[in-house]
């Protein structure tokens, strides 16, 4: 039995083999090469496309974070799932979610377009961020007019590491909006392998943050736990 | 007959008795395709720009700029600006129906004065069997979908007695073969997705109380001053305490495992939702509309992932 998760910009696969988690990851258009050979019986899906791609049963992405959390966290209370496309909070103790799909300033795609217009890897973006010695203040909440802003900061003299670091401090602060009152949180998705980004959200959350060894494959997980 | 345009509930037991047609200039929302300019609401902002344009064709216009929408206040203004003669109504926040009998006669005058006094027996009594189509419902005799549509329609009761009388004769009584084990109360004001009501059945979350509708449906009265009694315990006009108590009954009674909180983009209603969170001890799902159309993606992904929460809690 396999998990899989296809989302809107990658695919990931995940299968416990002896108690040991094993997992692939690749792009959503190449979901077909992580299935080969595998029959839809032996397949839980979720993510965006859980419904396109062959499955056993589908779970939603909300519930498998819960499931895949819960695997490294037990007792987790609050996930943040931080994707391409849309950012999730959900609330374990209260049984509730919210997700913002509306805005990118939230999102991965923020950081993607960030990255794009410093023509930089967004892997990069973490280690430029440890570089900043000054936080400039971006208060758009808008994520495609906080280019002009970030423009702003670079002729008034903040260098490319700060700017960088004052668009992970917009970015998280616009995160934590969302998060309820919890003691500790657990980070999952691609975008919280971004150093740069965690560090702005617990500097402003002041709260315990936990990212499993593999954020990425969380959901994919999930499903497979949600299965059993 | 004078076909008289609504923008929320107004009493069509008096419209119909001074004479008037009343149509709920609403109804075309949901199916239209419309990107209205200057828009918060698209519910106002669509009828507004399509009264204007007068691609919907009324004599006159019922704004209800107390109590209700407060979006309407303006656009109703637009719309008077426009030429189409208007009436503005006021419910009374306190509930005081000597000021709701006041507002009545203001509204018989501009009416015309009552001239079929027969009419508000008449649609009293077909609003008890739409009483009735809301009980099937409840117990999953018809489709919610099916049986919203009529209640939706109670508003302007489809601005002739006759055919909304045929429309209560549903012929499809065993439309309940899929309905799901998860009872929903669907509160605020009504999706502006043609399809929600089906597409929540299909993900096994059948409604079983819409609020605003079954609002349509329990207020009448054989006269203007029973009108006048009943109609001003109109919830969505009153303080939220007394809106929330009557939810809280009416949840009960109906034994719902979950709540769906409609709020509509730039409504603002959508600011109650934190209080009504904090009142209704049940899961609770919000979501945001905007544009009318088809329920999208992601309204569906949380509807489907409220159903997954209900079904562990």
């Amino acid at each position: 039995m396999i998990g899989l998760d296809v989302g809107s910009t990658t695919a990931k696969r995940v299968k416990i083999e002896d108690g040991e988690i094993k997992f692939e990851i690749t792009g959503t258009h190449n979901w077909k090469d992580l299935v080969e050979g595998i029959g839809k019986e032996d397949i839980i899906s979720t993510g965006y496309f859980r419904h396109s791609v062959p499955h056993k049963a589908s779970v939603t992405e909300i519930t498998a974070a819960r499931f895949g959390a819960e695997y490294y966290f037990p007792g987790v209370e609050v996930i943040v799932d931080i994707g391409g496309q849309d950012t999730k909070v959900i609330d374990v103790k209260k049984n509730n979610f919210i997700i913002n799909d509306k805005c990118s300033a939230g999102t991965g795609a923020f950081l993607e377009f960030v990255a794009n217009y410093f023509k930089i890897e967004l892997t990069e973006m973490g280690r430029l961020h440890s570089k900043a010695k000054r936080i400039p203040q971006i208060n758009n909440t808008c994520g495609v007019f906080a280019v002009s802003e970030m423009i702003s900061q670079l002729v008034a003299g903040y260098s490319k590491e700060e700017v960088i670091a004052g668009i992970h401090y917009a970015f998280a602060r616009r995160i934590s909006f969302m998060i309820p009152e919890a003691e500790t949180i657990v980070l999952i998705g691609g975008t919280v392998k971004n150093e740069g980004m965690i560090s702005a959200l617990r500097d402003i959350l002041n709260k315990e943050i936990l990212i499993p060894e593999e954020p990425q494959i969380v959901n994919a997980l999930g499903a497979l736990e949600y299965s059993e | 007959m004078p076909k008289i345009g609504i923008t929320a509930l107004v009493p069509p037991e008096l419209i119909f008795a001074c004479g008037g047609q009343p149509y709920d200039v609403n109804n075309v929302i949901p199916e239209s395709k419309k990107y209205p300019k200057n828009k918060l609401c698209a519910w106002t902002a669509i009828w507004q720009e399509m009264l204007v344009k007068r691609e919907i064709k009324i004599d006159s216009l019922i704004v209800v700029a107390g109590g209700d929408c407060h979006n309407a206040l303006v656009d109703g203004q637009k719309a008077a600006m426009s030429g189409i003669p208007t009436h503005f109504f006021f419910y009374p926040f306190d509930g005081d129906h000597k000021y709701m009998e006041s507002q009545l006669h203001s509204l018989c005058s501009f009416l015309g004065d009552i001239k079929h006094p027969e009419k508000f027996r008449q649609i009293k009594e077909l609003k008890k069997a739409g009483q009735l189509i809301d009980k099937k419902r409840v117990n999953g005799k018809i489709s919610a979908g099916e049986a919203f549509r009529i209640l939706v329609s109670i508003s302007d009761l489809m601005g002739d007695l006759d055919k909304f009388k045929r429309a209560l004769d549903i012929k499809t009584p065993h439309l309940n073969a899929g309905i799901g084990v998860n009872r929903i109360a669907l509160i605020g004001v009504p999706p502006i997705y043609h399809d929600f009501h089906d597409v929540a059945q299909s993900l096994d979350l059948q409604i079983v109380f819409d609020e605003l509708p079954y609002e349509f449906v329990r207020h009448t009265g054989a006269d203007l001053n029973e009108v006048a009694k009943d109609y001003c315990n109109y919830t969505f006009a009153r303080p939220l305490d007394f809106r929330i108590g009557f939810l809280q009954k009416e949840l009960e009674k109906r034994k719902v495992d979950g709540v769906i909180h409609y709020t509509q983009f730039a409504c603002h209603h959508t600011l109650e939702d934190e209080i009504l969170r904090q009142e209704l001890d049940y899961p609770i799902l919000t979501i945001q509309g905007d544009l009318p159309g088809k329920t999208p993606e992601q309204i569906k992904l949380r509807l489907e992932a409220f159903r997954e929460m209900i079904a562990r809690s």
